[in-house]
């Protein structure tokens, strides 16, 4: 279990949470716990991404920018400590209210301290889904997970994104047997608006991290195409028992290549459309219409 | 016809305040006392008694006077006036909750053998009662025990009387006091897991004090949880609900329970209490940690469920 390292490790300066949550307050001691850990690096993307003082409610940015830093996540100290102290016990007890109460004792805390996380469970699984993609940036960033790969030339955006969704599917490998339960929660009609925009923020990454720059209307689509191929191989990586996620590599493949058939599909039906209407208007105009 | 002319008369009945036939229960005294604010020293602090201004030494015996007025009725007069759906919101407020540890506790925890519950204002027990059900059946933790703190001693003396119908009668899981929340020196520090207080805090002369207390008693990581009556959001229900308190609860206390000026006392407490957002800045200011939002409407907003998590002390 090498992978379990970071699991536990997880730097907070890359957890962000996409859920329009609430401003947690805590009492005067924590917030100034957090000033003083504040590290006095001159790196300006550090001080952008340090957990800043909850006085002003954040506002929700649902896209990446470099003029803007990315909205700091909203869990306090202690809510951290249980979670994520909690995630050691996932592999065991599943996404449970039993994994949140043996991580609160294990911090420290009472049973009766998982009432911090109002949603009991399902709290627990979007800090799983936030920290995942969290790591997931902190593996591009400090890894170098996309050079690594590049001997024959640079990776084209579409590899990217491949290797980027297999990288994600994989750190669900330790809790594979729980991902059903997790995904039956969040299908729950309360949790559905935060698991899509929680799957927006991660095919968001994905397609960031990727080096996707597109501005025009591809933006959504592209983002439509990566959360539904990275939703569907999560369903068969559930249920995947081959070696090293064989048969959902095999099956992601094909999807993605679905997904690039249909686009080069409608590209050339409008290429088509649009060649059809020019000549139409120019049949038109031959024959004196005024158009 | 007929049901209107004995409409017209309830209604005339409910307006000149005629006595109706006592319960034989009640306290003439207390409730006289109640109407009639006695005279008393300007330089005395002066607290919310309902709409008047009382000092603050004597809201505690007048509210004593109002519960030991209605104790015996209490029941039947939640039932109509909430139209039942207070055995709802309890019911809710205790499944949030979820007392009792359902897992064994290991050997290094500290946590899990049971929980100590403090219930204030509990007097009937209704809490009380429900939280050691569900701990027992639910979370199968036979270990669990609750303490029922009232001032009063006349609704301590109904959750007594009540609680001989339970399992838990003269076992160590039940006890009783008699003590006032803003001062509970027979309690140790850091000895509670969870604190209770449904619809009692705002009887509370001095709230913070009570709520400081809370955080005394309470060990590190341990839950205040508190429902109240609170404010509607929305506009026209709120219209419908301060229409129904002010014109029906009174006059139901007084074909109930014949007593007009205990529940024309609680409604007006009802609207003196702290909107959810000031009552949530309280529990804050008393040093608790407050939990997403800090508070849960229930029925659009009449009652509130509250929330606070005093910090471990090295966070």
């Amino acid at each position: 279990m090498t992978r379990s390292q970071p699991l536990l490790t997880l730097s907070r300066r890359y957890l962000t949470t996409a859920a329009p949550r609430t401003t947690t307050t805590t009492p005067i001691r924590t917030t100034t716990s957090l000033l003083t850990t504040k590290p006095t690096t001159t790196s300006l993307r550090t001080i952008q991404h340090q957990p800043c003082l909850r006085t002003t409610t954040p506002s929700i940015r649902p896209y990446h920018s470099i003029h803007h830093p990315s909205p700091p996540h909203e869990y306090s100290n202690s809510q951290t400590t249980i979670l994520s102290s909690a995630l050691r016990h996932v592999p065991t007890h599943g996404f449970t209210r039993d994994a949140l109460t043996l991580g609160a004792r294990d911090a420290g805390f009472l049973d009766v301290s998982v009432q911090l996380l109002p949603r009991g469970e399902f709290d627990l699984i979007l800090f799983w889904l936030a920290s995942r993609r969290g790591l997931l940036r902190s593996k591009v960033e400090n890894d170098a997970l996309l050079q690594s790969q590049s001997q024959q030339g640079p990776l084209s955006v579409d590899d990217k994104i491949k290797i980027l969704i297999m990288e994600r599917l994989r750190m669900n490998v330790e809790v594979k047997d729980k991902l059903q339960d997790a995904l039956a929660i969040m299908s729950l009609g309360e949790n559905i608006p935060l698991s899509l925009s929680e799957l927006h923020a991660l095919s968001d990454d994905i397609l960031t991290l990727a080096g996707d720059a597109s501005v025009d209307a591809s933006w959504y689509s592209k983002r439509m195409a990566v959360a539904a191929v990275y939703a569907s191989s999560e369903f068969v990586m559930t249920r995947d028992t081959s070696a090293g996620l064989r048969d959902t590599e095999e099956f992601l493949t094909r999807r993605w290549a679905d997904a690039r058939a249909v686009k080069d599909k409608v590209s050339g039906v409008k290429q088509c459309l649009g060649f059809l209407g020019s000549t139409a208007v120019g049949l038109g105009r031959s024959w004196g219409l005024k158009l | 016809m007929s049901s209107r002319t004995v409409w017209r008369s309830l209604q005339l009945q409910a307006r000149r305040r005629f006595i109706v036939p006592e319960t034989p229960y009640r306290c003439f005294s207390c409730t006289r006392r109640a109407q009639d604010p006695p005279k008393f020293n300007q330089d005395d602090r002066m607290t919310h008694f309902g709409f008047q201004n009382v000092p603050e030494a004597q809201k505690e015996s007048l509210v004593g006077a109002v519960f030991s007025s209605v104790a015996s009725s209490y029941d039947v007069m939640n039932d109509m006036m909430s139209l039942g759906i207070h055995r709802l919101w309890k019911d809710h407020f205790v499944r949030s909750l979820n007392p009792g540890s359902a897992l064994p506790s290991r050997e290094h925890d500290t946590a899990g053998r049971g929980w100590n519950i403090l219930d204030i204002a509990g007097g009937t027990g209704d809490i009380a009662f429900r939280m050691l059900d569900h701990a027992t059946n639910i979370n199968n933790d036979h270990e669990t025990r609750v303490t029922i703190a009232d001032i009063n001693a006349d609704m301590l003396a109904e959750g007594q009387k009540r609680s001989v119908q339970t399992p838990y009668y003269n076992t160590n899981r039940l006890s009783f006091m008699q003590g006032n929340a803003q001062s509970m020196p027979s309690i140790p520090d850091n000895s509670v897991d969870l604190y209770t207080v449904v619809f009692g805090i705002r009887n509370f002369t001095d709230k913070q004090a009570a709520l400081n207390e809370a955080f005394r008693v309470l060990k590190p990581g341990g839950v205040f949880a508190c429902m109240e009556f609170s404010k509607v959001d929305n506009a026209l229900f709120n219209a419908i609900y301060k229409q129904w308190s002010f014109s029906a609860i009174p006059m139901i206390g007084q074909l109930v329970a014949g007593d007009r000026d205990s529940y024309q006392y609680l409604v007006e407490s009802i609207e003196q209490f702290p909107s959810q957002e000031e009552f949530r800045g309280m529990i804050q200011k008393a040093g608790f940690m407050i939990p997403g939002r800090g508070f849960e409407n229930l029925t659009g907003g009449i009652a509130a469920i509250h929330k606070g998590i005093k910090p471990l002390n090295r966070a």
